[in-house]
C-alpha cells in the first residue's frame, strides 16, 4: 500500500529499487498481449507486489486484515522479492505469458502513464461513483495534490485508472550525535544550500564526519531534490519539454560538485552503508524517505536521527512518488477487486499496514499524523508528510528507464567532473529531448 | 569386391523389416529415446526461442501493443546508431583482455600449483584459486564496490595507509572497463585455471624426461613440449572464454549501470538489454541478438580455422 521505498532494504538497494521502477509498467503491461484473466474464480483475487522479506510480512499481515472482514473474498498474493523494480517487471511480465494475469498489480508513479497509455486498465469511474461516500471519504482525508497529480499523470485519456496508495518525499535523516559533536545546531525552520555547506565545513572540520552522500544512480535522491530546491527541474511539469540544462539546474551540479571536490561529501562510484556509517558517526545526514526509518529503527537510532526538509537555494523542494492500484481489463474479478480497493482506502487498512511496518506515507492525514505512524520514528517525522506541500512529481514521462539514464549519466559526468556540468547537462538534455 | 559387398546389406533389409525394425533399427530407437528429454529441451529453450528471435528481428514490438511487421528496419536502424559501436569496441575490448589475461594467469597459475610438492598446500591452493568462481557475480560485483569505494574502499584505506592515491575506479572513463577486466579475473581464473591443470597433468612425464636427457633446457621443454602438448586444452579454454567473456553483463549492469560513465562499459549484451527491457524494443533487441550470434559464430569459426596451424592433435 502506497507509493514503495521498499523497506527492509539497504538505501543503496532503494536506490536500485526505484531506480528502474519506469520498467514496471512496460512488463505488466504484457499482460493485455497475452489475454485474459487467469484465475477465473469469483471468490479469489490475484494481487502481485513488489516486496522482500520484510515487506512481504508487512503485506500479508495487511491481506490477512482484509480477509477478517472480507472472507469471502481469497486474495492470493504474490510478493516478488526482485531487488529493483525493473526485475519486478520482467518477473510479472514472465508469469503473465505464462498465464498467470493477476487482477491487481502495484504501479509506482514511473510507469503509471505508461500503463494507463496501453489500454491495460479497467476504468475506475463506474466504481468511483457507485461508491462515492467511501471515495470521498478517503480523499477528503488526503492531500488534494495527490488526487490530482494521479488524474494528471496516470490518465491519457481524462478516466480515473489508479486509486493513489501511500507516498514518499525526499528529506533528510540528521545525526544529531554528529551535529551536536560539531557544535552546529540543527534548523528547526529549513535551510538554505550556504547554510547546509557551513554546517558540513565545520562538521568535517570538528569530527571528520562527511556530511552527505553525493550520488547520481537515484534520480529520486540523488539528483531531483537538488534541481528542485533551486527552481530546476529535468522536464517541465506536462514532462513534454527537457530543461535539464537550465542556469538554475547547472548550477545545483555545481553546488554539488564542490561538495565533493572539498571533501564534504564522499566520493561518488563505490558503495556504501549510509545508515552504518551514521551510526559509526562517520556522516552526518543521508537523503531518504519513510523507508530510511526502518533501517533506524533495525539500527536503534531512532532516537539519535532527526528528520529535516531539504536545504534550499531559491525555493523549497522535495521529489514526490507515489504507489497506484489499479484494476486490469483483463481480470474477471473486478468486482472483488475493487472491494479491496475500497478497503485499502479505509482508515483502518492504512493506519493498520503503518504500524505494521510500511515503508511509506499513509495517503490520509490522520493515519499520516497519528502515532501508527509516528510513534518510534525519528524526531522531524512530520516533515515526511509536510514536504507534500511544496514537492513535486517525479518525472516519470513515457520512455522513463531512457530518460533516467540520460539523466544519470549527465549528473554522473557533471559531479565528479568527467565533463563541465553545462557541457554534462546540455548534452544530457539533448538526449531527454530526442526521447519526449 | 564391391558388388560382393553391397549383396549383403541388400539382403539384410528385408530381414531387419520382419524383425519389425522398420525404418529405424530396435537399438537406434533405445538412442533416441534416450535422447528425446535432452533434445526437447533443447528445442524448448535454444532452437525455439532462437527462430522466434530471428522472426522478431523483423517486427516492432513493445509487447504492450500487437507487433507489426518493419522488414529490415531493425537493422538499418541498428548500424546507424552510434552507441552500438560504442558497446561492440567496448565488448571487443574486454573479450581480448579476458582470453589473454586468462590464458597466460591460468597457465601460470596451473604450472605453478603442478610443481607443488605438499600434497595438502596443492589442494589448499587449488580450492582457494577456485573459490571466487563458486560466488554469483551479482555478490562479486557488489563485494568489488564497497572493496574499490573511493572513500571507505578497503583498497583506497591501505592506498592511502602507503601515501598512494588511487583512481576513481567506476566514475573514471578511463578506468572503469580495465577496473572491470581485473574483477573478472579475480572471478573467473579459478575456472580456466582448473582447465589448465587438467591440461597439464596429461602431458606425458617421459617426454619431458626425453627432452631433458637430449639436453633440453627449462624453456625448451616448455616451449617445445608443454606447450604443443597443451595447445589442445589452450585452444578449448580460449574459446570457452571468448564466448563468455563476450556475453558479460552482470558485474557491469551492477557495477556501471547505465552504460557507466561516458558510455565506457556499455557491453553488447547490457546494449541488448537496454533496449529489449528498458526501452521495450523487443524487435529491435532481438535484431542485435542475431548480431551477437553471427559475431560469436564468426569468431569461434576463425579460431577452429586457426586451430589448425597451432593447435598439436596427437
Amino acid at each position: 500500500m502506497g507509493w514503495v521505498g521498499p523497506g527492509g532494504m539497504s538505501r543503496r538497494q532503494v536506490l536500485r529499487s526505484l531506480g528502474a521502477a519506469a520498467l514496471a509498467a512496460p512488463a505488466a503491461g504484457s499482460l493485455a498481449a497475452c489475454g485474459g484473466s487467469g484465475s477465473g474464480d469469483s471468490s479469489s483475487l490475484d494481487l502481485v507486489y513488489l516486496g522482500d522479506a520484510t515487506q512481504q510480512e508487512a503485506f500479508n499481515a495487511l491481506f490477512a486484515e482484509f480477509n477478517k472482514s472480507r472472507p469471502k473474498v481469497k486474495i492470493k498474493a504474490r510478493g516478488i522479492a526482485a531487488e529493483t523494480w525493473g526485475n519486478f517487471a520482467n518477473t510479472v511480465s514472465t508469469q503473465i505469458a505464462g498465464g498467470k494475469v493477476p487482477d491487481i498489480v502495484q504501479v509506482a508513479t514511473e510507469g503509471q502513464r505508461l500503463f494507463a497509455s496501453k489500454s491495460l486498465l479497467e476504468p475506475l469511474d463506474p466504481y468511483l461513483d457507485r461508491d462515492r461516500k467511501v471515495v470521498e471519504d478517503y480523499f477528503g482525508d488526503t492531500d488534494p495534490k495527490l488526487k490530482e497529480w494521479t488524474e494528471t499523470y496516470g490518465s491519457t485519456d481524462g478516466k480515473t485508472y489508479f486509486i493513489p496508495g501511500g507516498y514518499n518525499t525526499s528529506v533528510l535523516y540528521c545525526s544529531t550525535k554528529v551535529f551536536a559533536d560539531a557544535g552546529v545546531d540543527l534548523p528547526e525552520d529549513g535551510w538554505t544550500w550556504d547554510d547546509f555547506r557551513a554546517a558540513g565545513e565545520r562538521i568535517k572540520s570538528r569530527t571528520g564526519a562527511f556530511l552527505l552522500p553525493a550520488g547520481f544512480a537515484f534520480p529520486f535522491l540523488d539528483i531531483m531534490p537538488w534541481l528542485l530546491t533551486n527552481g530546476a527541474s529535468t522536464h517541465n511539469a506536462a514532462w513534454d519539454e527537457a530543461t535539464f540544462d537550465s542556469p538554475a539546474a547547472v548550477e545545483a551540479a555545481e553546488f554539488v560538485k564542490g561538495l565533493i571536490d572539498d571533501g564534504l561529501s564522499p566520493k561518488p562510484g563505490g558503495d556504501f552503508n549510509a545508515a552504518a556509517q551514521v551510526q559509526k558517526g562517520r556522516l552526518a545526514t543521508f537523503g531518504a524517505g519513510r523507508w530510511a526509518t526502518l533501517d533506524m529503527r533495525r539500527l536503534k537510532l531512532t532516537d539519535s536521527v532527526r528528520i529535516v526538509p531539504w536545504p534550499s537555494n531559491a525555493e523549497p523542494g522535495a521529489s514526490v512518488g507515489w504507489d497506484g492500484w489499479p484494476i486490469l481489463r483483463a481480470s474477471k474479478n473486478k468486482d472483488a477487486a475493487w472491494e479491496f480497493l475500497k478497503w485499502m482506502m479505509s482508515k483502518e487498512a492504512s493506519a493498520f499496514y503503518a504500524s505494521a511496518g510500511g515503508t511509506n506515507i499513509p495517503a490520509r492525514n490522520s493515519v499520516a499524523a497519528s502515532p501508527a505512524f509516528t510513534d518510534d520514528a525519528p524526531a522531524g517525522t512530520e516533515n515526511l508528510p509536510a514536504a507534500l506541500g511544496y514537492g513535486t512529481p517525479i518525472p516519470s514521462p513515457e520512455r522513463g528507464a531512457e530518460a533516467q539514464a540520460a539523466i544519470t549519466q549527465g549528473w554522473q559526468a557533471a559531479i565528479t567532473g568527467n565533463q563541465s556540468a553545462e557541457e554534462a547537462l546540455g548534452s544530457a538534455n539533448g538526449k531527454l529531448s530526442g526521447l519526449l | 569386391m564391391t558388388l560382393t559387398q553391397a549383396r549383403p546389406k541388400r539382403a539384410a533389409a528385408p530381414r531387419e523389416k520382419a524383425r519389425g525394425g522398420g525404418r529405424f533399427r530396435r537399438g537406434e530407437w533405445v538412442g533416441y529415446a534416450f535422447l528425446s528429454p535432452a533434445l526437447l529441451l533443447f528445442l524448448a529453450f535454444v532452437a525455439g526461442p532462437f527462430v522466434v528471435a530471428i522472426v522478431l528481428a523483423f517486427f516492432s514490438w513493445d509487447m504492450l501493443t500487437p507487433a507489426e511487421f518493419n522488414g529490415v528496419g531493425n537493422f538499418t536502424e541498428m548500424f546507424s546508431d552510434p552507441l552500438l559501436y560504442t558497446a561492440l569496441a567496448n565488448t571487443f575490448v574486454f573479450a581480448f583482455a579476458s582470453v589473454v589475461t586468462h590464458l597466460g594467469g591460468g597457465l601460470l597459475l596451473a604450472m605453478g600449483v603442478n610443481r607443488m610438492m605438499n600434497r595438502a598446500l596443492s589442494y589448499f591452493v587449488r580450492t582457494t584459486l577456485f573459490f571466487p568462481f563458486v560466488i554469483s557475480w551479482a555478490a562479486v560485483a557488489l563485494l568489488w564496490k564497497y572493496v574499490l569505494d573511493p572513500t571507505f574502499g578497503l583498497v583506497t584505506h591501505y592506498a592511502g595507509e602507503i601515501g598512494v592515491q588511487p583512481p576513481e575506479w567506476f566514475t573514471d572513463p578511463a578506468w572503469a572497463l580495465p577496473a572491470i577486466i581485473a574483477i573478472d579475473f579475480w572471478h573467473t581464473i579459478g575456472f580456466t585455471f582448473v582447465i589448465m591443470l587438467a591440461g597439464l597433468q596429461t602431458v606425458p612425464r617421459e617426454l619431458h624426461e626425453a627432452a631433458r636427457v637430449d639436453g633440453a633446457r627449462p624453456y625448451q621443454v616448455f616451449w617445445r613440449v608443454t606447450l604443443p602438448m597443451m595447445s589442445p586444452t589452450i585452444f578449448f579454454a580460449a574459446v570457452v572464454t571468448f564466448i563468455g567473456a563476450f556475453q558479460i553483463f552482470d558485474p557491469v549492469q551492477i557495477i556501471t549501470p547505465d552504460g557507466g560513465p561516458d558510455d565506457s562499459t556499455i557491453t553488447i549484451v547490457m546494449y541488448l538489454y537496454q533496449k529489449g527491457f528498458q526501452s521495450f524494443q523487443i524487435g529491435y533487441a532481438a535484431a542485435v541478438s542475431i548480431l551477437v550470434f553471427v559475431i560469436m559464430m564468426a569468431v569461434t569459426l576463425l579460431q577452429f580455422w586457426g586451430s589448425r596451424k597451432w593447435v598439436h592433435q596427437q
